[in-house]
């Protein structure tokens, strides 16, 4: 299209580069807690600051507000509302997905915070923001300690 | 003591190269160059006998290069001097370069962002990177869902229209227009934006600013030294910064409350009580399309939920009561990454200055500069800037 100009470096003069970079990420003490609760219990475990009367989902072991300590571990809800949502048509690489997908930002109930994740057993066309939705978990077999254990988020 | 932390700084010198989608005939570092010489000549400084130190605001993943600040010294004039690179945005290096000529230890400060995008062949992968790897990297989609969702919940809580964030593309590549520098300049319909393909629904591929190549370096001096060396210095008045929670879990999803609080510290440094009135010109971030509607709404500019009336009412045209994004911001100059809030400050230096031929907006007096740092950062800056102490 004449709008666009050429942004394909490829197809120019040039010298290949790669940048090899593979980590390990360590989800510390409150997100081991999270993650293994969900796994075997499938429970959805928060943090509460007393000072602040606020609940952390995903838990933290401090308290940004107030910089305190935070121990005080309670238990969530498996639920939430929608509190934004998206239909992405590509991929993490940029490329077209054969199935966009519903991605949402769910306040989980019980707690100020909320979990990034997909919708699923609904239409884009049917979700509204303030729409109850639960999570469907992942087959016990087949989970692994992270947040993909949570298959999707369902109307609830 | 009190007198170098109370004085003003100013800008005294600019150069850049221009801006484009490809720039297979020179190097970055050689980018870098031009655009550090042509400063150094604005400003009338040598650097290997004038500058007391060197800034540049980048991230080594955006240049495929670790420990980034090494590679920078030789094409600024800067070897065997002091050297530091803010692993932030262009307006972040410059208001570091501010803080420093304040500390009274130098005179005269150069300030250096850039981007290298079309050497960049993973862009969507070092975004993603930057997503938190524990909770927010589990879902195999374009990045960009994060301003999908921002986007989705601006246009509900506010009542702005998908017709009015298109509208945001349409002028800010008609204002590049008339911006020699600008590397995608467009008489684009509203139509154009709206049928663009979706890549994460509300946002279209036209709502996002397409990336370029350039540099922009800045000679920033103390109030004294700018007198003796510039008889049109342009003047920090106002400036802060702010970080927001990096959680997106924990964010407010509906504000851009890094550039509500920064706006109202470096307002209230430069004595901006009535943003809409005292401002002549508003440069602010359109990294996205609805990120300009709300970037105004935030700094004060207008009410929340107003912009995108005021947008079709043409308050915010070149010819409007606030001009916005005259120099065409990231969707018309091009998205130069860390440099392009570099790229708002030139457009306000060049305005103040009276330089700025077609696009000139007469008598401009006092402009601002506003940044984000894109996603899935909540962090931005405000620089307030005037032709008269």
């Amino acid at each position: 299209m004449s709008f666009d100009k050429n942004t394909n470096p490829l197809k120019l003069h040039h010298l290949v580069g790669d940048m090899e970079a593979d980590y390990i990420y360590t989800p510390g003490v409150a997100g081991d807690k999270f993650f293994k609760a969900l796994r075997d219990d499938e429970k959805f475990l928060a943090t509460h600051c007393e000072s602040c009367n606020h609940t952390y989902m995903p838990p933290r072991m401090y308290c940004e507000r107030c910089f305190s300590k935070l121990d005080k571990w309670v238990e969530a809800e498996s639920t939430g509302v929608v509190d934004t949502y998206s239909l992405a048509h590509e991929d993490r690489d940029g490329e077209k997905l054969a199935e966009p997908v519903i991605v949402a930002f769910i306040r989980i109930d019980k707690t100020d915070g909320g979990i990034i994740h997909q919708l699923g057993g609904v239409d884009h066309e049917s979700v509204k923001i303030g729409m109850k939705v639960k999570a469907v978990l992942k087959d016990k077999s087949k989970r692994t300690g992270g947040l993909n254990d949570i298959d999707h988020f369902a109307p609830a | 003591m009190k007198e170098v932390l109370f004085m003003t700084v100013a800008v005294v010198g600019v150069g850049y190269t221009d801006f484009r989608s490809t720039t297979p005939d020179v190097s970055f570092k050689e980018q870098m160059f031009e655009a550090a010489a042509k400063a150094y000549q604005d400003a009338g400084v040598h650097p290997r006998k004038d500058i007391g130190s060197f800034i540049t605001g980048a991230e080594d993943y955006w240049e495929g290069y670790s420990i980034f600040d090494e590679f920078v010294p030789d094409q600024l004039g800067a070897t065997l001097r002091p050297v530091c690179t803010i692993s932030g945005d262009g307006l972040q290096a410059l208001l570091t370069g501010a803080m420093q000529v304040k500390t009274g230890l130098m005179d005269v400060v150069a300030v250096e962002s850039h981007s290298a995008a079309s050497d960049l062949l993973s862009f969507h992968g070092i975004v993603s990177h930057g997503l938190d790897p524990v909770y927010n990297r589990n879902m195999n989609v374009n990045p960009f869902f994060v301003a999908g969702l921002e986007m989705r919940k601006y246009l509900s809580e506010t009542k702005a229209s998908r017709e009015q964030c298109a509208r945001v593309v349409t002028k800010n590549k008609l204002n590049a227009m008339d911006n020699p520098l600008a590397a995608y300049p467009a008489v684009m319909s509203i139509e154009e934006v709206m049928k663009s393909e979706m890549v994460s629904n509300p946002l279209t591929r036209r709502d996002i600013s397409p990336l370029a190549d350039g540099a922009i370096v800045m000679v920033l001096a103390s109030e004294k030294k700018a007198k003796e060396l510039s008889e049109n210095p342009i003047w920090l008045k106002g400036m802060s910064w702010i970080s927001e929670t990096p959680w997106l879990e924990s964010r407010d999803w509906s504000d851009a409350t890094y550039a509500r609080l920064s706006s109202e510290k470096a307002f209230k440094m430069a004595d901006i009580t009535n943003p809409q009135k005292q401002l002549d010109l508003v440069e602010v971030d359109d990294w996205f399309s609805y990120k300009e509607l709300q970037h105004l709404e935030a700094i004060g500019v207008c009410e929340k939920g107003q912009a995108g009336k005021l947008l079709e009412q043409g308050q915010f045209d070149r010819d409007g009561d606030t001009p916005v994004n005259v120099s065409g911001g990231r969707l018309g100059a091009g998205n130069l990454l860390e440099a392009s809030s570099l790229q708002s400050v030139l457009e306000c230096v060049i305005q103040l200055r009276g330089h700025a031929g077609k696009r000139q907006i007469k008598g401009a007096h006092t402009a601002a500069a506003q940044s984000w740092r894109g996603v899935p950062t909540a962090t931005g800056s405000m620089l307030v800037l005037s032709n008269e102490k």
